[in-house]
């Protein structure tokens, strides 16, 4: 009785400070729609104008005060190097002193030159008016053209498998290499794309000279070993010159015949042999870096950007327009005059960055123009508060969600559940902050939608181990590798398209069925702790196929290392095969979405299989078992057989999950690379609103959507609010593993039900 | 005389939340008596005695009303320990012994006789060494007093159950300044000759001074071995009287006996039940963990009634659960002429029998999904009923037809046919697994505790259900129930299971001294089935 009082007296405090939140934010709203109304408004827009003069003078001013401390901050040093007993000072004290003058210097200056006193500004004003319109024009072009490059670009380098094998066609010729390019993106061909032909020439070398390298580097490193593998005495071979030495080399490890272009490397690693050797030690060779560097996505490299004419045309009348300004500034203070070039240039680059910051709002503006004016003159509060506008609106809206989540949380946990109410609470809030950071949510809806797609299956795949009562089948990594025995079969056989993905998942299912038999006949003797049991199993699998990927006898020379001629390499680009088939499938773009439609509809039609599966007498069957086993036996059911069904079937699914995902990736990677999506698939689907016990195909849909959106928005608002990519990698780690752990430990809460 | 009792338990009362389960029950014990503690599962003993020990269970959840006087002195008993240090000790139902251990270690564990030597002298008490002479002396002379004769240096591991139980009262009275012992239910795991020994060195105990309580369900023990007798039922005194003023007639009647009160009124059956077997089964045994039945024997005519009742974990919910093969069974069984296969719930359902189990929440629900869902799913199962025939899929509208056509007919209190069934009420979860059990048209249903933590309301519409389909559809059934007053009202028999067997078949309108004698398996009377 008193526990329900307390629990009604909380709530309804709780709703208390849920409405309040909301009156907060409409108060904040309210301001924000008043923002909205005063910025477009003519006297803040006149303000504005008067605000950007004055930053355009301050920044121009202030260069100029900088560069007379920066003089006098040099003359110091150069005095202080003249006096003899210059090599007795501290570096602290030297650096003291010349800040000292520097800052003399600066104060004098700022006394001349801080607050210009201008009669007629009409005249400035005009000219950045000019300048400001040319820019815009210039921008404008140049965004157009740096986007059409983009695509061209990542088009190029999606479809271009091997580098190497096009440079050596195409020789020495750059018309035919540039044909050849053509062949892979016939975009490139168009007229307006005529400027840009030197540029992918020249990208292709260099794609190709890195891809050499990194070749040779794999070369060699195989060398090396196989060289300490086969040589048995290093003492032996100790005090040879280096002709004698290669020769003996070679006769004790034939690979090195015919890799003479690596001699002077092989020798140097022999000699370091033969060296340890003779002090009793062994080299420990360095082990190369299986993980090899698959970032998702293609990154444009803008480098290799030539603009057009019409663009240098532009780019010619930002001169002239700066001109113009700059002849107004020395007319204000004539002193500018004198700066070196090299301090006018980035005066230049500044003064331009203050006129055109790239954005027309107002809120852009005005912080572009206050950062650069130290004492801000009529930035009244309205003024601030236009410009905050944005900013307020979406704290409003997050405060709104927020207080209408207290005051409504019993209602909403009752229907969704504490951690989905959570977990969506978090992602509307994620997109605010996207806004916020100007993000572009077309392109991130996109990417969260080829992820859905990508590790959809694998989800799904979760969701039968869960129906016949063995839990959250971290298993499912035995599946995964039988579709990677699929892929990897498919790549030995050259097989392209359509045809050879459904190869792939055909083999794979096949693999996959009697491996689940199995591995479900394992579980049913471990009945209370296949949670556990499932993990161990699905990590010592993928252990153990690290020894069989390197037996297994495939030979095709695209999929094993290159030199030793057995074992599979780590990873498998499916460029020349079926790298996106699904993804490209019916594609189309819709309010700068781009929706991979084959993929989504082929999540979407095993999700439609699988229901119907749990529609059918077994699959309720099935579904008895894992809620309640004793249910099931009183019925008639066999509980084994039921829970056997569940984990073939589940095993089937990670299989043809794992083809889906390789193909939307474009590689497949063997060895340590499954052993984390169990994880994955596990956290996903709870997150969905699945239990250990109770799962269905709703939650698989929405739990991927959740999972991956929450990880793509995460990680490039954490790219946006942290600078340096290290930190964003980082952030991308703890998002990825917090959602793992805290569905996991949501899980557990609901197992105690 | 202030000391005339060793223990004075006064007015006790104790509530779990709402629900009273000791009301005024006083309990006095003079020194050197041997006093029974007698009442059905649940009359509220084992609650006294956690009382009397202080466990933490009584304290956590409220404590108790009334006053526990230990020599005449009042005393608040907070712990186990505390009991101990009073002179009251306990011999367990399940030994408390370390097998790897000695006898005479067991006895002295944590009493050992100990004498100092240097090293003790300089490192303190617990390096002084044992003194294993005078240990085995004590232990020796212990033994002797509960008349075993075993080597007291044997390891306790090896020993058979029934002397383990010797050992353990050995522990017990070799304890300095034990004045009073609880027996809980000491003879459960005995042999008979066993037993009687047990009872003659109670009997030795007491003479020495040392009072003692003794919890049974053995009627004929209690009249051979005890002075004086309390009668719990349903958490009250029924009465304190000394053995030679009563007769275990008598007590069995105190037991059970609860006049017409909790009979639920069913018109009786009009005419006789016809000779027809329906179902026969001899030399049942059945491996129920805490249930196990041990060759039963029962003839169950067609259209008729059968209870089955006794003590709790004597075997009767064994029986239902064998037959459906939900455990482990051995032995025969014929239905309607047919011989059932054993151990195979499938054909068991197959051949028209139906189970409502007395586990309603672990075997009889699915607690997560809608009451259709429910009430469908056996039928769906084993006759394949409810299904299309396109792609295999359930068929969700003739589902929801006949789960409202049960809803309507069986009553079920609910807000829709899709309301998952872990959100009904206890009565109305137990409707529904009838109602599954009738999906499947049986000849034959099997009822186990249908009762059993519902409301007196929802009781009576579960009993009237059950005889409306017997008398109307002349459905045969077997109901299992620990509430003899409920077999009583509605069975045209009575088998009552003691120790896995059948021990008496009785009619609805025998007395209540012959249930209670039936179910305490005494061997006084006759009734007997063989």
């Amino acid at each position: 009785m008193s526990e329900k009082e307390k629990d009604r007296k909380s709530g309804s405090s709780r709703r208390v400070a849920g409405c309040v939140l909301c009156g907060i934010a409409a108060l904040l709203l309210i301001a924000s729609f008043a923002g909205n109304l005063l910025s477009s408004s003519e006297s803040s827009r006149s303000s504005l104008k008067e605000l950007r003069t004055q930053a355009v003078l301050h920044a121009a001013s202030d260069g100029l005060v900088e560069s007379f401390a920066a003089q006098a901050r040099s003359e110091k040093l150069k005095e202080l190097r003249a006096d003899k007993n210059f090599r007795k000072r501290g570096l602290d004290e030297v650096n003291a002193i010349c800040d000292g003058a520097a800052q003399e210097a600066r104060t004098k200056a700022q006394a001349l030159y801080a607050n210009p006193k201008v009669e007629d500004r009409s005249g400035l004003e005009k000219s950045i008016e000019d300048l400001e319109g040319t820019l815009k024009n210039y921008n404008v072009l140049r965004n157009a053209e740096r986007e059409a490059y983009s695509a061209l670009y990542v088009e190029l380098v999606d479809n271009v498998g091997d580098w190497t094998e096009l440079t050596g066609e195409a020789g020495e010729d750059d018309e035919a290499l540039f044909s050849l390019l053509a062949r892979q993106c016939p975009a490139l061909e168009k007229a307006e794309n005529a400027h840009l032909k030197a540029s992918f020439v020249s990208l292709a070398r260099d794609m190709s000279a890195a891809e050499q390298v990194k070749k040779d580097a794999e070369i060699l490193s195989q060398l090396k070993s196989a060289m300490a593998g086969s040589v048995s005495d290093w003492n032996a071979l100790a005090g040879m010159d280096a002709d004698a030495l290669w020769e003996a080399l070679c006769a004790q490890e034939d690979m090195l015949r015919g890799n003479e272009r690596f001699r002077t490397e092989i020798l140097a690693a022999a000699q370091e042999h033969i060296q340890a050797a003779a002090n009793g030690e062994t080299v420990e060779e360095a082990q190369a870096d299986e993980g090899a560097d698959t970032v998702y996505g293609t990154q444009t490299n803008f480098d290799y950007f030539k603009g057009t004419e019409k663009l240098s045309q532009l780019d010619e009348n930002n001169e002239s327009a700066y001109a113009v300004l700059w002849g107004e500034l020395v007319s204000v203070i004539p002193d500018l005059d004198g700066l070196s070039d090299k301090l006018k240039s980035g005066m230049r680059d500044t003064i331009e960055g203050i006129v055109y910051p790239g954005d027309d709002s107002f809120e852009t503006l005005y912080n572009t123009y206050t950062a650069n004016v130290s004492s801000v003159q009529g930035s009244s509060f309205v003024m601030r508060l236009s410009a905050s506008a944005k900013k307020l609106m979406l704290l409003g809206i997050a405060l709104m969600i927020l207080g209408a989540v207290m005051v409504f949380w019993n209602r909403l946990t009752r229907l969704f559940g504490v951690p989905r109410t959570i977990i969506s609470v978090f992602f509307i809030y994620l997109n605010l902050a996207a806004v916020l950071y100007n993000i572009s949510v077309p392109m991130m809806l996109g990417d969260i939608l080829v992820r859905m797609g990508m590790y959809g299956i694998l989800v799904l795949a979760m969701m039968p181990g869960i129906q016949c009562g063995i839990g959250l089948n971290m298993g499912m990594t035995i599946g995964c590798i039988a579709g990677l025995l699929g892929v990897v079969m498919s790549l030995q056989l050259n097989m392209m398209g359509f045809g050879g993905l459904m190869f792939a998942v055909i083999f794979g299912v096949l693999v996959a069925l009697p491996l689940g038999w199995a591995y479900s006949k394992l579980l049913n003797r471990m009945k209370g702790s296949e949670m556990t049991i499932s993990t161990y199993v699905g990590f010592s699998f993928v252990a153990l196929m690290c020894i069989g990927w390197m037996m297994l006898p495939f030979n095709n020379p695209k999929i094993i290392w290159l030199l030793s001629g057995h074992g599979l390499r780590v990873t498998h680009s499916l460029l020349n095969n079926y790298a996106h088939v699904l993804d490209d499938f019916l594609t189309f773009r819709i309010f700068g979405v781009q929706v991979p439609t084959g993929l989504l509809m082929f999540f979407l039609a095993c999700c439609l299989l699988v229901w119907l599966f749990s529609r059918s007498k077994t699959g309720i069957a099935m579904t008895a078992v894992g809620s309640n086993p004793r249910f099931a036996e009183a019925s008639g059911i066999s509980v084994n057989r039921m829970r056997t069904i569940g984990t073939v079937l589940s095993t089937v699914i990670a299989a043809v999950g794992i083809v889906i995902y390789s193909q939307a990736f474009g590689y497949a990677q063997l060895y340590n690379a499954p052993r984390q999506l169990g994880f994955i698939a596990a956290s996903a689907i709870l997150i969905g609103g699945a239990t250990v016990r109770k799962a269905k195909v709703g939650h698989v849909i929405f739990g991927v959507f959740l999972f991956e959106g929450v990880l793509v928005l995460g990680q490039q608002i954490a790219n946006a609010a942290v600078a340096g990519g290290g930190l964003s990698e980082v952030m991308r780690i703890m998002i990825s593993n917090g959602i793992i752990l805290y569905a996991l430990t949501q899980s557990g809460g609901a197992s105690r039900e | 005389m202030a000391e005339e009792y060793i223990l004075e338990m006064n007015h006790i009362t104790k509530k779990y939340g709402p629900n009273t389960v000791l009301k005024d029950v006083t309990l006095r014990v003079r020194p050197g008596e041997i006093h029974a503690l007698l009442g059905e599962n649940g009359a509220g003993k084992s609650t006294l005695m956690n009382i009397l020990f202080g466990m933490p269970a009584i304290h956590s959840t409220g404590g108790f009303e009334g006053e526990i006087r230990v020599n005449g002195q009042e005393t608040q008993i907070r712990s186990p320990m505390h009991a101990m240090e009073q002179g009251i000790g306990m011999v367990h139902q399940e030994f408390m012994l370390i097998p790897g251990f000695t006898i005479t270690d067991n006895i002295k564990l944590n009493r050992e006789i100990t004498y100092p030597w240097l090293g003790s002298r300089i490192f303190g008490k617990n390096l002084e060494m044992l003194d294993e002479a005078a240990m085995r002396k004590d232990a020796r002379k212990a033994l002797d007093d509960v008349g075993l004769e075993v080597d007291e240096q044997c390891e306790a591991g090896g020993l058979p159950v029934g002397h383990m139980q010797f050992v353990e009262i050995a522990r017990e009275i070799d304890k300095q300044g034990v004045r009073l012992l609880v027996f809980d239910e000491p003879t459960a795991v005995l042999t008979e000759s066993e037993a009687s020994q047990l009872l003659s060195v109670m009997k030795n105990i007491a003479s020495r001074g040392i009072a003692i309580i003794f919890i049974t369900h053995r009627l004929d023990e209690v009249m051979t071995a005890a002075d004086n007798i309390t009668i719990l039922r349903d958490g009250t005194l029924v009465a304190t009287l000394p053995t030679k003023d009563t007769s275990a007639e008598k007590l069995a009647a105190m037991m059970i006996g609860r006049g017409s009160e909790g009979v639920i009124a069913v018109e009786k059956r009009p005419g006789q039940v016809g000779e027809e077997i329906a179902m026969e089964i001899r030399d049942l045994w059945v491996n129920m963990p805490g249930e196990t039945v041990r060759g039963v024997d029962l003839d169950i005519r067609r259209g008729e009634i059968l209870g089955i009742g006794g003590l709790a974990g004597q075997g009767k919910i064994g029986i239902p659960n064998g037959i459906m093969g939900l455990y482990e069974a051995a032995g025969k069984v014929t239905l309607f002429g047919q011989p059932l296969p054993l151990n195979n719930t499938t054909e068991s359902l197959r051949q028209g029998l139906a189970y409502v189990s007395e586990d309603r929440r672990n075997v009889g629900l699915l607690l997560d999904q809608s009451i259709e869902d429910n009430i469908a799913f056996s039928a769906m199962q084993v006759k394949g009923m409810f299904m299309k025939r396109l792609l295999g899929q359930k068929d969700g509208a003739s589902i929801r037809r006949h789960a409202e056509k049960m809803i309507r007919e069986l009553d079920i209190r609910c807000q829709s046919p899709t309301q998952a069934t872990g959100t009904l009420s206890g009565g109305n979860q137990q409707k529904v697994c009838v109602a599954r059990a009738l999906t499947l048209g049986p000849r034959f249903l099997l009822v186990a505790e249908p009762t059993r933590g519902i409301d007196i309301g929802a009781k009576q519409l579960v009993l009237e259900t059950l005889v409306r389909l017997n008398r109307e559809e002349g459905l045969t059934i077997i109901m299992v129930s620990s509430e003899v007053q409920e077999l009583r009202s509605i069975c045209d028999r009575i088998a009552i299971i003691t120790e896995g067997k059948v021990s008496a078949i009785l009619k609805p309108d025998d007395s209540d001294a012959d249930f209670g004698l039936a179910m305490s398996g005494s061997k006084l009377k006759g009734g007997m089935n063989k």
